[in-house]
């Protein structure tokens, strides 16, 4: 029995008082999916004028859009920012781009993936479906994970995001066995990169290259714990923290940047005006494990009858939780092939 | 043979001390100091990565599609790979052109898992750097390393190069110098430049002329050349491969350069080199192993090489073969567009492809089909569409452009063109005396007479009927479509889906669906119908769809794309024309190894054989599994120098097993030379082999896919210092190169168009820059005078320079590149070439995508829905005339057209491509790896029911032409013998009787292999390895022996037809 599910009994953060009004949205838009204006800016007149919002949406790449919100939210009190992920799994191609860019962006070591993407087959030939789920951290609003930590190592910034102090965490695992996403895994120090000889062939200078260029997690910088860092993160915890070193230079996640199918949208649900909001008024959206009240900030929206994959999809979670369990204390850890998704 | 590594093996945390040499820092060291400059620049909380300074925009190549990318750099390391925000190929709609540096330096665009993979191509440790020479048997993997100087001696002068290797102590290796000879001439006081072009020009008229006139010609040739070259002491036989086939060429000739993946500013690079400077027409890329049939087809339609739909207008797509989500070209580009279109612009599409692929998962219907059937479900949609009078018959009858202009059509077609049935041939209106030879006929609308046309015609509207069978002064003709018609009508549709193994209502369906949408469908295709002997036909049959719609230029219809600046001056005529810039240009002549772009009956071997010993192929190019094979039966000739450059034709074609043969065999190919980043798969067979340098370290102008449709030109530039040695060449040091042995041999050779005055009077050709630079400046000048990009401004200059502040004099020297872009008359383009460089290639704003219901850049006029071309070709190798409309060849036939019966071996092979894997260029990329480590052999639930097969059994896949399913590696202490096996993946996405396995795994180099070098073995990392790759039992062509299957018209490699067997092994 997983001892983390209970939830805390008390959250570290005031909370936003944004859920409830989101709620209400939600139910609202269950009504509203499927009543797309079908319009694309790139389109003639000739076509009915469609409305503001979805002009709005068009007018300029959701990129730049998102990279503006994230600007533009920069400007107010950490205080007043709620960062929130809004996957659309419609737009999902299960090409784990996020995951590959999420691992050279924070130099994650195998076994440790911020972002998988669960991929799975369904139906019989040939009505047979391929199922896409990516998984960030959830960086719920009462995150069991926290209140779990024995040294106060992790806890919940006032913008949303879930840290851990990586120069105070002691590697303990409670947090591990506590997340019911299987979002935090543990740094076994392992590495990419064969070592070879330098000589005729690159060897240790490419590696070196390689190596050199370590998370900006393990570095001296006012974003990932302790004044200076640890210089490095081997034997303890770690996870996804949607960017902070690239969203508090007003960059976005590095998931949401590279996500070919545009499917991973980012941004301040305290701004009505986002196009996360947008999104979340137009197409409706659910959350992981609702049920376990951890107030998840990563919303999914599946479209029309997609609800009734919800279960199937926290099936999905719940296999992949297990496997990190598994080989977080199940010792079936298979050095250098971890990672990734379950196909 | 797998070995299990244990961690120790590969991870040696606190051990990275011991291999660090005094050119570098110890990592520690390094570490130290990469650590202070994240601080300092993080002072105030700025990510040093989302500032200007730290960033070089350059162009992807870790698959085709060359997506533009943003480097982030940090001590000269490259930490960090994006998509660039200001080219359309990764978001859309991209940022304006004029874009300030610092605001896109926060906006990180779209890049697919490969792209962002690229440091880890980049930095791999298997990567060569030093210059490698064969010190075993080819194959052996035994290598020593020599001076680069010497190699170039060794590889010029040849001798007897290898007589430290048993067996080969006296054999002989020829130089480049023994076959150049233009140098002969020229050492004699000939001009090479007015000789060769002279040459070139008799050879011409030979091949123009036919029988007798053609023998006497070439007595002709012979008195007059023989007579010409005594005047240098030298005989016709010095000078020609055969004197009495003057047109197979010179022994230049002999010299075969063969790329795998070369792109363009590399192509034109090399081409100079090969063709212009050394005079040899063996320049060959990999394309037939590619999508070669699917340009061949859209090249014969319509002129250009190939069309993409407008996919965020589009109402409806079908994708034949590979979407838009995995391979294609390519998924940056495509996926967030059809993923958009879908969710908000109402898109609906199909995917017709024998495996479920990750588009087909998202796709309104997908329809697994019979592997190499395609043409047939187009043909039955067809008849369908032609039944149900479901085509836009306004359009197709339009038959000029002045009718098209009428309608509003960019386009017409010469559907309703008169064919001769008993040549193939478009009735000429000379022919019937009502009109001249250039001029056509129809059978006009209104009064039912022939009536002549001009296609270009845009003052007299001119329609034909669609449906003529009928005889004109005792000629026998049809229209075009009337031959269309016959061939969609030769099969009921019942039939149509029996062939394909598919239910009728799915080509009812898809077909009802197609022409419900107007102008805004699109049938897409690119490799899946057309990897196929019958290759040509599918594709032509798909465009065919489109031609019924008249989609080709509307929005939402099929695009030519938005097209780019010229990079070599062609269009503007300067400033730098660099087909002109080249003092003494040699003119290459002759017949192709490949036999390609020749017509049998035009070369002088039509006057002593019957029947070819080989295909000729007429219509197609860069025929790559045809180059060993032909080298190997010395027909039609031998060659004595070959250079693989970025290539793996041991590996990556169909019937590798043949392929490797011949690459071992050193009577058939005396001398290979190659240029990789890595010991590959086919370097391994090589004499020598010169590192490169990578993808980020390097230039290029890649082009940019049709799916964009705007004005794009890309340029990749180097972003870090290159890993490999240097060598100096004409007095510079420069990183060790495809380009650096060019010019070295170049300056060895004396070759024309190279050092101090190579591109004229005081313009130097003696470094890559000299060359490349030339080409953005042409971009940054445009296609006219006024089509040029502002100035870099002096805060663009300063960010340009610090964000370069790390690269090494042998890349970057500021003066020197300056000096590269002063044209011939003076004008300095320095700053524009840096306004370019800054963004990383120029791009036209999205908002010139449109013009009102049309496309921009829209391909406009006559597309032939007959091709006389091919409908009025007899193929005497073959013994038949092809089809000029595209009709139902069944995809597993030999190469004179024959079905192969294999009937113990009852499964179909395919192979396809996850977004994980580019060809041969990701087997480093751990990251990848990290989500899929192998590949599988997939198949059916039925299957496997049959053969009692379940997840994880161990199978080995045979075939008629390799029934051991053996990789034949050779038998050293390094590589050996490998059997094609693989673990069985049983699933519900695909077709019954299908056996399909990933291209991109089951690499036996590429640093999976140990190695030895210098008498020291390197270890090889067995995850390199991981998985099978079956190109080894794809079928050879039974006639031909030592190729695979090949489509005749197309040239493309049969990589889905082979039939096969499963052998349980465990």
């Amino acid at each position: 029995m997983v001892d983390g599910l209970r939830r805390p009994n008390g959250s570290e953060t005031s909370r936003l008082g944004r859920r409830e009004f989101l709620k209400g949205a939600l139910l609202g838009a269950a009504v509203t999916v499927g009543v797309l204006s079908g319009d694309l800016s790139l389109r003639v007149a000739a076509q009915p004028s469609p409305p503001a919002e979805s002009l709005a949406l068009d007018r300029e790449s959701e990129l730049v859009r998102m990279t503006r919100e994230l600007q533009e939210s920069l400007k107010k009190p950490l205080q007043e920012r709620k960062w929130v992920m809004v996957i659309d799994l419609r737009r999902c191609v299960g090409c784990h781009s996020c995951t590959v860019s999420c691992i050279a962006e924070n130099k994650t070591p195998p076994g440790i993936t911020y972002r998988p993407v669960m991929i799975w087959e369904t139906g019989e030939y040939p009505n047979v479906k391929l199922n896409f789920l990516p998984r960030p951290c959830m960086q719920c609003d009462e995150p069991p994970c926290t209140s779990v930590c024995p040294v106060n190592a992790t806890w919940k910034r006032e913008d949303g995001i879930v840290v851990i102090d990586y120069g105070k965490c002691i590697g303990c695992r409670y947090c591990v066995m506590a997340c019911p996403y299987g979002a935090r895994s543990t740094d076994y120090g392992y590495e990419w990169v064969p070592e070879l000889e330098h000589g005729p062939l690159a060897g240790t200078a490419a590696k070196e290259r390689q190596d050199r260029v370590k998370s900006l997690e393990y570095q001296p910088t006012p974003w990932y714990g302790g004044p200076y860092g640890r210089g490095d993160t081997i034997g303890i915890t770690r996870k996804c923290h949607f960017c902070i070193h690239r969203i508090e230079s007003g960059v976005l996640p590095a998931c949401v940047s590279t996500c070919i199918g545009g499917a991973t949208y980012f941004g301040d649900l305290n701004n009505p005006n986002s196009l996360v909001n947008e999104l979340l008024r137009r197409y409706g959206a659910f959350r992981l494990k609702e049920e376990l009240g951890t107030e998840p900030s990563v919303y999914y929206i599946t479209g029309e009858g997609g609800a009734s994959v919800i279960s199937e999809l926290e099936a999905m979670v719940d296999r992949y939780r297990e496997e990190v369990l598994l080989r977080e204390f199940g010792g079936r850890f298979r050095a250098g092939l971890g990672g990734g998704g379950l196909e | 043979m797998s070995r299990r590594i244990s961690r120790r093996d590969f991870v040696k945390v606190g051990a990275l001390l011991g291999g660090a040499t005094a050119v570098m820092l110890s990592v520690p060291e390094a570490f130290r100091k990469y650590a202070e400059a994240v601080r300092a620049a993080a002072q105030g909380g700025e990510n040093p990565l989302a500032k200007p300074e730290s960033i070089i925009y350059s162009v992807c190549l870790q698959c085709h599609t060359a997506c533009p990318i943003k480097g982030k750099i940090l001590d000269g390391v490259l930490v960090k790979l994006t998509g660039n925000p200001y080219s359309p190929q990764n978001m859309t709609p991209h940022i304006p052109y004029k874009t300030r540096l610092d605001v896109a330096a926060k906006i990180d665009a779209y890049l697919c898992v490969k792209g962002q993979s690229g440091i880890e191509s980049l930095y791999d440790p298997y990567r060569v750097i030093k210059v490698l020479k064969r010190a075993g048997p080819r194959g052996s993997n035994k290598w020593k390393t020599i001076p680069f100087d010497q190699a170039i001696k060794e590889i010029v002068e040849g001798g007897r190069l290898f007589s430290d290797v048993p067996g080969e102590e006296d054999r002989q290796v020829p130089g480049l110098k023994d076959i150049w000879v233009w140098g002969l001439i020229r050492d004699r006081g000939g001009d090479p430049a007015s000789i060769s072009a002279d040459m070139k020009s008799d050879i011409s008229k030979i091949m123009a002329a036919s029988g007798d006139e053609k023998a006497r010609l070439v007595e002709e040739f012979k008195a007059k050349w023989s007579g010409e070259l005594a005047k240098y002491g030298l005989k016709l036989e010095d000078v020609f491969i055969d004197p009495d086939h003057p047109d197979l060429g010179t022994k230049a000739n002999q010299f075969v350069f063969m790329a795998g993946r070369i792109e363009h500013g590399r192509k034109e690079f090399s081409k100079r080199f090969v063709i212009d400077a050394f005079g040899s027409i063996n320049w060959y890329e990999h394309t037939t192993i590619c999508e070669q049939s699917h340009h061949i087809a859209y090249g014969m339609i319509s002129g250009k090489h190939h069309m993409k739909p407008d996919i965020l207008n589009c109402e409806f797509i079908i994708f034949f073969g590979t979407g838009a989500f995995e391979a294609n070209f390519g998924p940056t580009n495509m996926a967030h567009k059809l993923t958009k279109a879908v969710v908000e612009g109402g898109l609906k599409f199909a995917v017709v492809d024998p495996r479920l692929s990750k588009t087909a998962a998202k796709a309104w219907r997908w329809v697994p089909i019979k592997p190499g059937t395609d043409g047939a479900f187009a043909l039955g949609m067809i008849r369908w569409i032609l039944e149900n009078k479901r085509y836009d018959a306004r359009y197709l009858e339009n038959a000029n452009k002045a009718a098209a202009d009428l309608d509003g059509e960019p386009t017409f077609t010469n559907a309703t063109y008169l064919v001769k049935v008993e040549d193939g041939k478009l009735l000429r209106a000379s022919e019937l005396g009502i009109g001249s030879d250039s001029e056509y006929v129809i059978m006009d609308k209104e009064t039912g007479e022939p009536t002549p046309v001009d296609p270009n015609d845009a003052e007299n509207p001119k329609e034909g009927i669609l449906l003529v069978d009928t005889t004109l002064n005792g000629i026998r003709v049809k229209s075009g479509f009337q031959l269309l018609y016959e061939s969609a009508m030769s099969r009921s549709l019942d039939e149509w889906a029996s062939i394909c193994g598919v239910s009728r209502e799915d080509i009812e369906v898809l077909a009802a669906e197609f022409t419900s949408h107007g102008k805004r469908a699109v049938a897409e295709l690119y490799r899946g119908p057309v990897q196929h002997p019958n290759g040509y036909y599918n594709g032509q049959a798909i465009i065919t769809l489109n031609l019924l719609i008249g989609n080709i230029g509307w929005k939402g219809g099929l695009s030519k794309g938005g097209g780019h600046w010229h990079e070599t001056g062609s269009k503007r005529k300067g400033p730098f024309h660099l087909s002109s810039l080249h003092p003494g240009k040699i003119s290459g002549f002759g017949v192709k190894l490949t036999r390609e772009k020749s017509k049998f009956e035009s070369s002088t071997l039509s006057l002593v054989e019957d029947v070819p010993k080989r295909p000729w192929y007429p219509f197609t190019s860069n025929l790559y599994q045809e180059i060993l094979p032909s080298a190997a039966d010395g027909y039609p000739y031998r060659i004595k120098i070959l250079w693989i450059h970025k290539g793996t034709p041991g590996f990556a074609t169909p019937a590798a097993d043949a392929q490797l043969e011949i690459l071992k065999d050193v009577e058939k190919v005396p001398l290979i030379i190659a240029t990789d980043i890595v010991l590959g798969e086919t370097t391994i067979y090589a004499d020598y082999v010169f590192p490169d340098i990578a993808i980020w370290e390097r230039w290029g102008t890649p082009h940019t896919s049709p799916d964009v449709n705007t004005k794009a030109s890309k340029v990749r530039q180097p972003m870090v210092a290159p890993l490999v040695d240097t060598c100096r060449v004409f007095g510079e040091e420069m990183p060790i190169s495809m380009e650096a042995i060019m010019l070295a041999i170049a300056e060895k050779l004396g070759l024309p168009g190279y050092g101090s005055d190579g591109f004229g009077p005081g313009m130097p050709f003696t470094r890559m820059e000299d060359y490349y630079l030339k080409m953005v400046a042409n971009i940054a000048a445009g296609d006219k005078v006024g089509d040029e990009v502002p100035d870099a401004d002096d805060e663009e200059l300063r960010i340009f320079r610090e964000a370069r502040k790390h690269l090494p004099k042998t890349v970057f020297d500021e003066e020197r590149w300056h000096r590269a872009v002063i044209d011939p008359e003076g004008n300095d383009w320095w700053r524009k070439v840096v306004y370019v460089l800054n963004r990383g290639g120029r791009f036209e704003d999205a908002d010139k995508a449109y013009d009102g219901e049309y496309l921009t850049h829209r391909f406009t006029g006559l597309l032939n829905l007959y091709v006389e071309k091919v409908g009025s070709y007899y193929s005497k190798y073959m013994g038949v005339r092809f089809s000029g409309v595209p009709v139902y060849v069944p995809p597993y036939i030999d190469s004179k057209g024959r079905p192969i019966r294999d009937d113990e071996y009852p499964l179909i092979l395919i192979t396809y491509k996850e977004i994980y894997g580019g060809q041969s260029r990701t087997p480093g990329n751990y990251w990848i790896l990290s989500v899929m480590p192998e590949n599988h052999i997939l198949i059916n639930k039925k299957t496997a029911e049959e053969l009692g097969l379940k997840d994880g059994d161990v199978v080995r896949i045979v075939s008629a032409s390799n029934p051991d399913g053996v990789w034949p590696l050779g038998d050293g202490p390094y590589i050996k013998n490998r059997y094609v096996e693989g673990k069985v993946k049983v699933t519900g996405g695909i077709a019954p009787g299908v056996v399909a396995v990933s291209w991109h795994y089951g690499h036996f180099g590429y640093g999976a292999s140990d190695c030895e070098i210098d008498g020291v073995v390197i270890k090889g990392d067995y995850r390199r390895g991981l998985g099978l790759c079956p190109n080894a039992v794809m079928r050879r062509d039974p006639v031909l022996g030592n190729v695979c299957l090949t489509d005749p018209i197309g040239g493309s490699a049969s990589f889905f037809d082979t039939r096969v067997k499963l052998v349980k092994v465990s």
